[in-house]
């Protein structure tokens, strides 16, 4: 045998299970490069355990979820508040990155994509581990958008715990069973450390998020559909917004401008005018009402931006205020603070002026 | 061998039911004054529109049934309609079963004409509440247009109540679509 043949690697070798916990790893940070929808709709008997080549090819793939996250928007230069001081750069240079770390959940969640048949959610069995890290949040909420568009997510937001994960109700509150997390420690940890680092980089794609649902809101005829939403949003947003407060980090709540602006600047109010007149007008009442759970957060910064005002050049803060200053003015450019009190006000009204706001928006468009 | 009878089972109901629809809406009522006096205006203003004061709350019980609560001191408006009504129904079911059966056939008839009853009496039911459910939208945008009537004119009197507390009011001017101008000298 010559030196040569000695030097040669085998490929990894792995069981056909552990192949498919590997793709679906890779999945999370490169959907477009395999067959996510085969993956989460077949089933396959898992092992109790997985191999340590598997192991090792699982952790490589998750250890790509930091250029993930930079893909979508992270590597964008903009501006952040450090310690009430203003950072520029890109994502990584105007934060201190940490590796992810993951608990058991992360394997568990992984396993159970692709072990259940996500596509007949009558045949699936509940995951019982909850995630604990923001690694593992991370996972669950990649794991979720992955399967976007598909019967899979529904299944995913019911039966895999990723509820217990205030940075799923972040992106996915309009999909989730019961209420968002209450501790309020479990939000502080997406605005400090880490979690700060994710909900930076995932800034542009939260405010998509939430603006493609506040235009479906309009056509949603159910009102306890859109009772259930809307408590789920605005638990959502209070609880997100006031952890942003504590940590002094009201820049991560951006998105909640990013969201609203092109719908103020379009005048595009979230009405939900084919409501089922049907049901008792005290639902439909109720309904209208949870509607407003985006502009409520909206109303939150113009409380806020009211706040920043007063903030003066010797104060501490300053910097930070002019910043959040400048992030809100675009909204105040539209209107913000004359049409959302107004939409909220008519939103509450006795008796609503029917077919108000009928323009329609491009989803996908960035925001002016 | 047995014999196939006929069973045959009637079963019937009356009830007395109640159902009800009703909103809740803030009130804008601008701070021109301190909350209380604002609540003292809008209930003056209120009174004059048939309304009767019951503490912090202005009630109004309209010929057609429908109530209207002022929450004074929250500034909002309840209104709710309710019906009663007294339903009745009748089921009769047959079948035909083996004589040694004619207990469970009787059983399972009742069980069924049961359903049946409740089935009917939740469709009566349903059909009674959007009946008020229906009553109740067409008062709404008549209300809210006497709701905000009446807050316009307490928002008048509470600006020209502060117009003289900054100095003496010499012209008040009102135009048709609502606009009022009060010149004062300080």
């Amino acid at each position: 045998m010559s030196d040569d043949d000695d030097e040669y690697e085998l490929p990894a070798t792995v069981a056909a299970s552990e192949a498919e916990i590997i793709s679906m790893a890779r999945a999370l940070t490169a959907p477009q490069a395999l067959d996510v929808w085969g993956l989460l709709a077949g089933s396959r008997a898992m092992p109790a355990k997985i191999g340590p080549t598997c192991a090792e090819l699982v952790g490589d793939a998750l250890d790509q979820l930091w250029p993930a996250l930079w893909r979508r928007d992270g590597a964008r230069p903009g501006t952040s508040i450090r310690a009430g001081k203003v950072v520029r750069g890109r994502g990584w240079e105007r934060n201190t990155i940490a590796p992810l770390e993951f608990s058991p959940f992360t394997l568990a969640l992984l396993r159970w994509l692709v072990e259940m048949p996500l596509a007949t959610p009558g045949a699936v069995d509940k995951l019982s581990t909850r995630p604990m890290t923001i690694g593992d949040q991370v996972v669950a909420y990649l794991a979720l958008d992955v399967a976007t568009e598909t019967p899979a997510q529904f299944t995913i937001a019911r039966s895999s715990q990723v509820a217990h994960a205030p940075l799923a109700w972040l992106g996915f509150a309009h999909l989730l069973p019961g209420d968002p997390p209450e501790d309020p420690k479990a939000w502080d940890a997406l605005v400090t450390g880490t979690g700060a680092v994710v909900v930076d980089a995932l800034q542009q794609d939260l405010a998509k998020r939430w603006r493609t649902v506040e235009l479906g809101k309009r056509a949603l005829s159910d009102p306890d559909e859109l009772v259930k939403l809307g408590r789920g949003q605005d638990l959502t947003l209070t609880r997100f917004m006031d952890a942003c407060t504590r940590a002094g980090r009201r820049d991560l709540a951006g998105f909640v401008l990013d969201a609203m602006l092109p719908l103020l600047a379009r005048d595009v109010a979230p009405f939900p005018n084919d409501l089922d007149r049907t049901k008792p007008l005290s639902v439909r009442m109720a309904a209208r009402n949870a509607a407003g759970a985006l502009l409520r957060g909206m109303a939150k910064w113009c409380e806020w931006d009211r706040a920043h005002r007063g903030v003066r050049f010797l104060d501490d803060d300053y910097e930070a205020s002019q910043l959040l200053l400048m992030r809100f003015e675009k909204s105040a450019r539209h209107g913000a603070d004359i049409l959302v009190p107004a939409w909220l006000a008519q939103l509450a009204s006795l008796a609503p002026p029917s077919g108000s706001g009928s323009a329609t928006i491009e989803v996908s468009k960035e925001p002016p | 061998m047995s014999r196939a009878i006929q069973v045959r089972v009637s079963e019937s109901v009356v009830r007395t039911v109640h159902v009800e629809d009703g909103v809740q809406s803030p009130l804008e009522l601008l701070p021109v004054l301190a909350p209380e006096r604002m609540a003292e205006l809008l209930a003056k203003e209120l009174e004059a529109q048939g309304f009767k004061r019951d503490g912090k709350l202005a009630k109004r019980k309209d010929p057609d049934g429908v109530e209207i609560t002022v929450d004074l001191e929250a500034a909002t408006v309840s209104v709710k309609l309710g019906a009663d009504s007294r339903l009745s129904e009748q089921v009769e079911l047959e079948t035909r079963a083996a004589v040694e059966g004619q207990a469970q056939a009787e059983t399972r008839l009742r069980d069924a004409a049961i359903d049946e009853l409740e089935q009917r009496l939740a469709a009566k039911t349903e059909a009674l509440r959007r009946g008020v459910t229906d009553k109740l939208e067409k008062k709404l945008a008549d209300l809210r247009g006497e709701l905000d009537a009446s807050i316009g004119r307490a928002t008048v009197a509470a600006l020209t109540e502060r117009a003289e507390q900054l100095g003496k009011i010499e012209e008040i001017a009102s135009d048709e679509a609502g606009n009022v101008t009060i010149k004062v000298k300080l």
